[in-house]
């Protein structure tokens, strides 16, 4: 099927194709390319913050004076860059236990042929669909401070006619929380709940990617495997811990990567939100170095302040990724 | 806001009749039919016309010019400045003018990376001065001196904001800023029992609880976002507490800071809600034009939207000064649009021209923006209250307020000092909203937080020092 | 096949979830028909619409069409969607092949290496990349600023890693006698690669095609601080200097300018699922 002419008629052309054929040459002109792409736009800048880091650069200057680990100093001692630091780890990992929750719920029950599958299907992918910066904007108006249409239905007669129905009597009387309807929760306003708020949106916006990534994984589980846990009675609770969830746990693993490096580089919602608000209790490390750094003129600072998440994500993602593999193996 | 179509095409056209007059020059009156063209085109929405292939007077060009701004939160004023007055002055001068826009949050973004880069934008005008800058832009004094030859002095509170008198160099050239009047609601307030609205805090803080009861709490931010910045340092200096001094040094540690901390913890404790922790900087707005509250610290942005939106709200919207404190009135500019032209600049010549040329004749981008534009020089628009008395929105004659809060209540950021770049920093990281927020609910009190953010604000202080700015 | 009980329980999670999950849409969709009066009104019920006040109205599309140049951005994110998808498959495709099958026990070290690039925040790298992009030898005195060509260069330094990867993983599911019986047929290596391997590795280069287009859309930092020129801006920061004016959010454009370009993606994310997830499980598990 796959015709090739024979080495007689190779003209000069096809003789310089033929170091190809060699893998000395074959694998660094194939990686090549990529490496090189990468190195310069990735390894280069990321060498110039390096540089600014350690500097007292500002504005708009290439350099500065020489400062050592000053910026890193003054950063660690700022209250504002230890919040943001603790921000950080809490919205990652709280947003990846939500996800890894309903991804795997929804993922599983997505397996079976139900009818309306698919648009149910359609309904769940649509966070993935938007566009990051617009749908954050969309969450801003649903957690406004005047508009918000949650607090609307907290607080507003919901049965029309005569009968009453607030949904903050059920709210006050359940939970240990108390809701006024005349000073409704600011979702923004109030450190704790614009910490749910980020992670919500977080949560919102990942939870469809890693329903795929799930469904790729379970897709994955060779059905032999599904056909010995039935003969040998292995049903529900049971099965699912001791067939599926040892399965998945690659599985889980990679969609938690992944929800880490989204979440923990993002800045868009964070900066959308809350701009770090109310006072200053909602920064991310990406989100305080843009201030300072970039707003506020203080490059070196910026730079410091973001080079401190380099080495946990990749502490985080190596370890992932030898356990991702290593579970598989064994 | 929306709601402009063919009102809003009239609207310029009577504009640019009265700037004309100052604007253009007599080779630019026989091209009048063709910009009224552009202008007619413009205002029905096709604003990708502006960089059409555009007719000079000689052949050759002397080049192009470009230029970095806002989205002009009037959209008219934008039609104006891009499509009439550049293409007018272009052709007048020989230089294609090319503006590009982006939403004043996202501006300093764009404008680091150009600084950063060393390319981009001839000029870029940002919304409060930016002096962290001054390495990289030309020394603006040539600008201040022509245009002072011919429309006299700069106003104090442009000088303060652009001028650094430790390098002693401008470091911006500010065309114009926005007065911040208090925006108040008349029947709101008449029920309340105080009819003579917010004429000092203390009436405020008297006022507030009736009004919260009544539904329409006082809505002063404490948020991260610029008008929450604006409203509490005005409210500071009222009460005797400022930043740094006159030789920028941190004087924040005073009674008189404990004492604005203990009057906005009581203000919002008995006249304001939580929403004032969540606010973005469209938030007040949208709460005065939902008739929810009854003040406000804003731009005229607000009863400008209203009288797009809702004349009825417009009508009983007022304007007012500062209120009083113990320290007097000292209120802030609300917007410091301030020009810096790059030393990478291609066409520094004509940048420098351009602004010469633009505020010396402002009357048009006065007219234009509402009255949001207030020259910086204020002998470049004649007839200041005449203009503002004419505006024919009810009650006539409020937005007269305007001219008093230009002459006499309008400080700088960083007032008695200048704006230097520790006071940017001390915005941009919005720390006095922090400062404020965290005494209003009570996470600190009012010592901790005065001696707190004294060695705060002192760090940064003496960051910029060292680095010879300050 | 499945229980009764199993197929209610699927509905018992799934629906509350596709309603969580969708509702902000719904909620988008229903703002963007709402005149400026109904929206800043509190006691106003928000799941209808006041006549009186000129609700439903679509002002807010015509608007949003004719008066700005909201078109003009949906086609500039489709160019540099296309462009950028293009190019991280001409990079990371032959260096996922070379990784997974050439170089051996370095592949799998170095695959994890180029992974690692792209852990990077944006913050630490778009400052440094401005300077590249303005100095870029093509394009002029300016560089690439303010061209979409900024972006198609920028873009694959965040794709590609993730790219190559993932196909690394795939190829080496691909058995290699299949490419063993070709080579003893006497063809080249080069088209073996072209003939034999790519188009059985199409479900993965699907994958990459997928999440590679919905990273381009999720940017905001780099398209924000390379483009200025309104005509060459992408949706994100189009509708953010366009419909965010000063102070004032025009909401209803904001939520039409979102659902545009999600609804309809949404659907073809859908439709392409299952070859996605395909790719994925060759990809990502191996």
């Amino acid at each position: 099927m796959v015709a090739v002419a024979g080495p007689r008629q190779r003209s000069r052309g096809r003789r310089l194709l033929d170091v190809f054929e060699h893998e000395r040459y074959l694998a660094p002109a194939l990686i090549g390319p990529a490496i090189v792409f990468i190195a310069v736009l990735v390894g280069g800048p990321l060498l110039l913050s390096l540089y600014l880091s350690l500097t007292d650069a500002t504005g708009g200057s290439l350099g500065g004076k020489f400062v050592g680990k000053s910026n890193f100093t003054g950063a660690w001692a700022d209250p504002n860059f230890r919040r943001a630091l603790r921000n950080t780890v809490l919205f990652t990992l709280a947003s990846q236990a939500v996800v890894l929750l309903c991804a795997g719920l929804i993922a599983h029950a997505l397996t079976r042929p139900i009818r309306g599958k698919w648009i149910l299907r359609l309904l769940i992918l649509l966070p993935w669909a938007a566009p990051v910066p617009l749908s954050t904007i969309g969450w801003l108006w649903i957690y406004d401070s005047l508009f918000s249409v949650v607090n609307w239905t907290l607080v507003h007669d919901l049965m029309p006619g005569g009968a009453h129905l607030y949904l903050y009597k059920i709210v006050n009387a359940v939970t240990p929380w108390t809701i006024q309807p005349f000073n409704p929760p600011q979702w923004l306003g109030d450190p704790t709940l614009a910490l749910g708020a980020i992670i919500s949106v977080h949560a919102w916006r990942i939870i469809p990617f890693a329903v795929v990534i799930f469904l790729a994984g379970l897709a994955s589980i060779p059905s032999e495997v599904e056909d010995a846990a039935k003969v040998d009675g292995a049903v529900g609770l049971k099965k699912f811990w001791y067939v599926t969830l040892p399965l998945q746990l690659p599985i889980a693993t990679v969609a938690v990567l992944f929800g880490i490096v989204f979440t923990a580089t993002d800045m868009t919602v964070v900066y959308i939100l809350t701009q770090g608000g109310p006072f200053n209790s909602t920064h991310m490390l990406t989100t305080l170095s843009y201030f300072v750094g970039i707003r506020a003129g203080s490059l070196g600072e910026g730079a410091a302040i973001s080079l401190y998440l380099l080495p946990v994500l990749v502490i985080v993602a190596v370890l992932m990724l030898r356990f991702a593999r290593k579970v598989e193996v064994s | 806001m929306k709601a402009q179509g063919k009102e809003g095409v009239v609207a310029d056209k009577e504009r640019v009749d009265v700037s004309k007059l100052d604007e253009l020059t007599r080779r630019d009156l026989i091209k009048r039919a063709g910009a009224g063209v552009i202008l007619v085109y413009g205002g029905l929405g096709a604003k990708s016309v502006a960089y059409g292939a555009p007719k000079y007077a000689k052949k050759e060009l002397a080049g192009t010019l470009r230029i970095l701004q806002w989205s002009h939160f009037v959209p008219a004023y934008d039609r104006w400045f891009d499509n009439v007055y550049t293409k007018a002055w272009g052709r007048a001068n020989d230089t294609e003018v090319i503006v590009d826009h982006v939403g004043q949050a996202d501006l300093p973004g764009r404008v680091s990376s150009e600084a950063f880069a060393g390319r981009g934008h001839d000029m870029v005008a940002l919304l409060a001065p930016a002096p962290q800058y001054e390495d990289q832009v030309i020394n603006h004094n040539e600008i201040v001196q022509e245009v002072s030859r011919k429309r006299g002095k700069m106003k104090p509170v442009a000088f303060r904001s652009c001028y650094n008198p430790k390098t002693k160099k401008y470091h911006g050239f500010p065309d114009s800023y926005a007065p911040d009047p208090v925006n108040w609601r008349r029947d709101y307030w008449q029920e309340a029992g105080f009819g003579g609205g917010p004429t000092s805090w203390d009436v405020v803080l008297r006022a507030a609880p009736r009004l919260r009861s009544a539904g329409h709490p006082i809505g002063i931010g404490m948020s991260n976002e610029i008008d929450s910045n604006m409203a509490l340092m005005a409210l500071m200096m009222c009460f005797g507490s400022f930043i740094q001094n006159s030789k920028a040094q941190v004087t924040l540690n005073t009674k008189a800071t404990r004492e604005v901390l203990k009057f906005a913890r009581s203000l919002f404790k008995n006249g304001m809600s939580n929403e004032i922790f969540a606010w973005t900087a469209a938030s007040n707005n949208q709460g005065f034009l939902a008739g929810h509250l009854s003040m406000a610290l804003n731009a005229i942005s607000i009863p400008r939207s209203a009288e797009l939106s809702n004349r009825d709200l417009a009508s009983k919207t007022m304007l007012a000064p500062i209120p009083k404190g113990p320290n007097g009135r000292l209120g802030l500019e609300h917007v410091m649009h301030t020009y810096m032209i790059w030393k990478f600049a291609q066409n520094k010549k004509m940048a420098v021209k351009f602004l010469a040329d633009l505020e010396i004749k402002y009357t048009g981008a006065f007219e234009n923006s509402k009255f949001y534009n207030f020259p910086s020089f204020p002998k470049s628009v004649r007839n200041i209250p005449v203009r503002l008395a004419r505006d024919a929105n009810t009650p006539t004659g409020k937005y007269k307020i305007l001219g008093t809060i230009s002459e006499k209540y309008t400080k700088n950021v960083g007032y008695p000092g200048f704006a230097n770049a520790a006071i940017g920093e001390i915005f941009d990281t919005f720390l006095i909203p922090q400062m404020f927020a965290e005494v209003a609910q009570d996470k600190r009190t009012p010592d901790d937080a005065a001696r707190d953010y004294q060695r705060r604000l002192g760090t940064i202080f003496t960051k910029w020092r060292r680095r010879g700015k300050i | 096949m499945i229980t009764l009980r199993e197929k209610l329980t699927s509905y018992a999670i799934l629906g509350p979830f596709a309603i969580v999950l969708a509702f902000p849409f719904y909620w988008m969709l229903w703002t963007s028909f709402k005149s400026d009066q109904d929206l800043y009104n509190v006691e106003n019920i928000p799941f209808s619409f006041d006549r009186k006040l000129g609700s439903p109205t679509l002002h807010n599309y015509s608007f949003l069409f004719h008066e700005t140049q909201y078109l003009t951005w949906v086609r500039n994110t489709a160019l540099v969607g296309v462009a950028v998808v293009l190019i991280t498959l001409v990079l990371a495709v032959p260096a996922g092949y070379a990784l997974a099958r050439v170089s051996g026990r370095w592949g799998q070290g170095m695959g994890v290496g180029i992974f690692l690039t792209y852990l990077v925040p944006p913050t630490l790298l778009f400052l440094p990349l401005s300077y590249v992009i303005s100095h870029f030898p093509l394009g002029g005195q300016r560089g690439l600023q303010d061209s979409l060509w900024s972006l198609v260069l920028v873009f694959p330094s965040f794709t590609v890693p993730f790219s190559t990867w993932l196909l690394m993983g795939f190829f080496k599911t691909i058995p290699r006698e299949l490419e063993e019986a070709a080579r003893v047929d006497g063809a080249s290596r080069l088209a073996t690669l072209a003939r034999i391997v790519f188009p059985v590795s199409l479900p993965g280069i699907l994958t990459v095609v997928i999440f590679s287009f919905s990273l381009v859309l999720n940017d905001f930092v780099y398209a924000l601080s390379f483009i200025t020129t309104s005509s060459s801006k992408t949706i994100s920061i189009g509708i953010f200097t366009e419909l965010i004016r000063g102070d004032v959010f025009f909401w209803q454009g904001l939520m039409a300018a979102t659902l545009i370009p999600t609804i309809p993606l949404a659907f073809l994310y859908n439709i392409f699922l299952n070859r996605f997830i395909a790719g994925f499980t060759g990809g990502a598990f191996r």
